[in-house]
């Protein structure tokens, strides 16, 4: 219950401290809007069914930035300049911390890709052929994967320095071989074959499954179970390498299991995923 | 009252080769306040991050309300106020926010404004915490110690780079602490502070106590004499002054100067002197030796020697 109110208070104060500051509302709210306008304009000429074409690349991408660079850095940079020193002498969990960053970057996320799907169902007229619910459902599974992920790679990386380093290394291989920014049938087989081990390539799939080929939940088991397994032992795995303060060593034995569980993330993604059907060039039908 | 607040007992702490506390026993009782005094690098704050729960004994044996802080450092925080040498406060919220956010933390807490009152920032309440003045963060992180209304507070430096009048206010609200029944443990490196604020003063050096009393009780330890000087309306005959241990320095305007040790027996033979050479005693200054002189006998040096302690 206390827990429950420290979160809830943490949260409140991240969302004002997001609401306040001009940078972060850049990055939440007006950056998402540039990057659909964009990518609409250039890749889709501004035609409906193009623009709804990009949309799931789009959504991943937004997705998966913003939880490597909106909380992890956050949570990078509190633990360096002591906020959560201040933390560690009051009653306050290191779940109830954590579980505040991943509270707001849910709704931050939330509110990002909605924004972008209503503009381009206002604006470009771009419609889904699956239902809107699913195509919720299917964005706050995602959410639900990369968040932790996002949080993990918060309490892995030491600073400000190599936090970035990290945050990359993750990033662009999920946003160049996942099909969110160059479309999957595209890529040769061997690098299909790679991000296959992406958990992103799986919301990609499920997305375009919703909004390209109007499948419902039945038909994406496949992509969104290994999006709740991603998020399941996310969270899992974050509890053992939270850190207070960036001097305190992390445990070898934490970051070993660490590794070895997300290891198993793709490699079971690997094994169980069906065949992926954006593989499937359109054949324009 | 009887049982101590906090007991310490042959604690040692060690960062790799460096031994930052090296035997450290105190017993902290209820009430009052109590100032740990010592040059930078002393173990003043490895010594109270330790009593908080930061830092893990490499040995002996801490009990602060009864608990091990290094055990359950969260059933401890519950009812304890700290603050920390460096706090940080969320830039973008207001004072009123940040101390709502942290009375959320507590099964038990003060209302806000009852804090700001105690803190003196009530007209500060809506003010965002970057346009705070280095005193009113200050009062601020203090404030955040006092919303769980703690039985004992730890504040680490808490005048550390303020000017005086800044100090001054802050001093006020430590006072008002003590005179609400709470025990305050502070450290500090500022000498007269000690010596206004404190009951009890605790001179550390080297990662151990070296002195231990109130700042009465410490100035009795002072070596070295005090200097007196006398002016009387015709030749003085020392000798009777001498036979109680006073020592000539010369002469200063008018005056006689002696150092002694026994500033008593002194004013016992200055007395019989006046009476038998028929003298009359026209001004008697003393100078004592201060806390400061004592402190500088204890810890060698005043210098800082700063190994990175703390921060």
């Amino acid at each position: 219950m206390r827990a429950f109110r420290g979160t809830r208070a943490l949260t409140w104060a991240g969302f004002l401290s997001t609401v306040r500051s001009k940078a972060a509302l850049f990055w939440t709210m007006a950056f998402p809007i540039f990057l659909l306008i964009l990518f609409a304009y250039i890749f889709g000429a501004g035609e409906a069914e193009r623009v709804a074409y990009l949309m799931p690349g789009l959504w991943t991408i937004t997705v998966i930035s913003s939880s490597f660079f909106g909380i992890s850095m956050s949570m990078v940079q509190e633990r360096e300049n002591g906020t959560f020193r201040r933390y560690r002498v009051s009653p306050l969990s290191p779940i109830a911390l954590v579980s505040s960053f991943g509270l707001l970057q849910v709704g931050i996320l939330l509110s990002s890709l909605l924004l972008q799907g209503v503009i381009a169902w206002f604006w470009f007229g771009s419609r889904s052929a699956g239902p809107i619910w699913v195509l919720i459902l299917v964005m706050l599974f995602g959410i639900f994967a990369f968040v932790p992920l996002g949080l993990l790679v918060g309490s892995i990386a030491r600073d400000m320095k190599t936090a970035p380093v990290l945050t990359n290394l993750l990033f662009f291989p999920m946003m160049f071989l996942s099909g969110a920014a160059v479309p999957f049938f595209v890529l040769p087989d061997f690098i299909q074959r790679i991000a296959k081990l992406l958990p992103a390539t799986y919301l990609v799939e499920a997305l375009q499954g919703v909004v390209v080929r109007g499948e419902g939940l039945l038909q994406l088991g496949g992509p969104i179970a290994v999006l709740l397994t991603t998020g399941v032992l996310g969270l899992a795995v974050n509890s053992l390498l939270f850190r207070w303060e960036s001097t305190q060593p992390l445990k070898k034995s934490n970051l070993l299991i660490a590794l070895g569980v997300l290891t198993a993330i793709y490699a079971v993604a690997f094994f169980i995923a069906p065949d992926l059907r954006m593989s499937i060039a359109p054949s324009g039908d | 009252m009887s049982s101590p607040i906090a007991e310490i007992r042959d604690l040692t702490k060690d960062y790799g080769t460096v031994q930052a506390l090296r035997g450290v026993s105190l017993s902290i009782e209820s009430g009052g306040i109590v100032g740990i005094l010592g040059p930078n690098g002393a173990g003043k704050t490895t010594l109270v991050e330790t009593i908080e729960g930061l830092r893990t004994p490499s040995q002996g044996r801490v009990s602060v309300l009864g608990i091990d802080p290094s055990r359950e450092p969260r059933r401890l925080a519950e009812r304890l106020g700290v603050q920390l040498q460096a706090t940080e406060l969320p830039p973008d919220l207001t004072v009123l926010e940040t101390l709502r956010l942290f009375r959320a933390f507590y099964e038990k807490s003060l209302p806000a404004n009852e804090v700001l009152a105690a803190i003196d920032l009530t007209e500060k309440s809506n003010a965002r915490n970057r346009t705070l003045s280095g005193g009113q963060k200050q009062r601020l992180a203090i404030g955040l110690a006092l919303v769980t209304d703690p039985e004992l507070i730890i504040l680490d430096e808490p005048t550390t780079g303020l000017d005086p009048a800044a100090r001054r206010d802050l001093h006020k609200i430590i006072r008002s602490l003590k005179e609400r029944g709470r025990t305050v443990l502070l450290t500090t490196h500022y000498i007269e502070e000690a010596e206004i604020l404190c009951d009890r003063v605790v001179v550390m050096r080297e990662g151990k106590v070296v002195a231990d009393g109130s700042p009465f009780e410490l100035l009795q330890r002072a070596q070295g004499g005090s200097t007196v000087w006398i002016r009387v309306d015709k030749e003085l005959d020392p000798v009777g002054l001498f036979r109680a241990g006073a020592q000539p320095t010369g002469r200063e305007d008018d005056y006689y100067r002696f150092t002694t040790e026994d500033p008593a027996a002194f004013v016992v033979a200055l007395g019989r002197t006046l009476q038998e050479g028929n003298l009359t005693l026209l001004d008697l200054r003393m100078k004592r030796p201060t806390l400061e002189d004592v402190y500088l006998e204890l810890v060698g040096t005043r210098s800082e020697d700063g190994d990175g302690e703390g921060s």
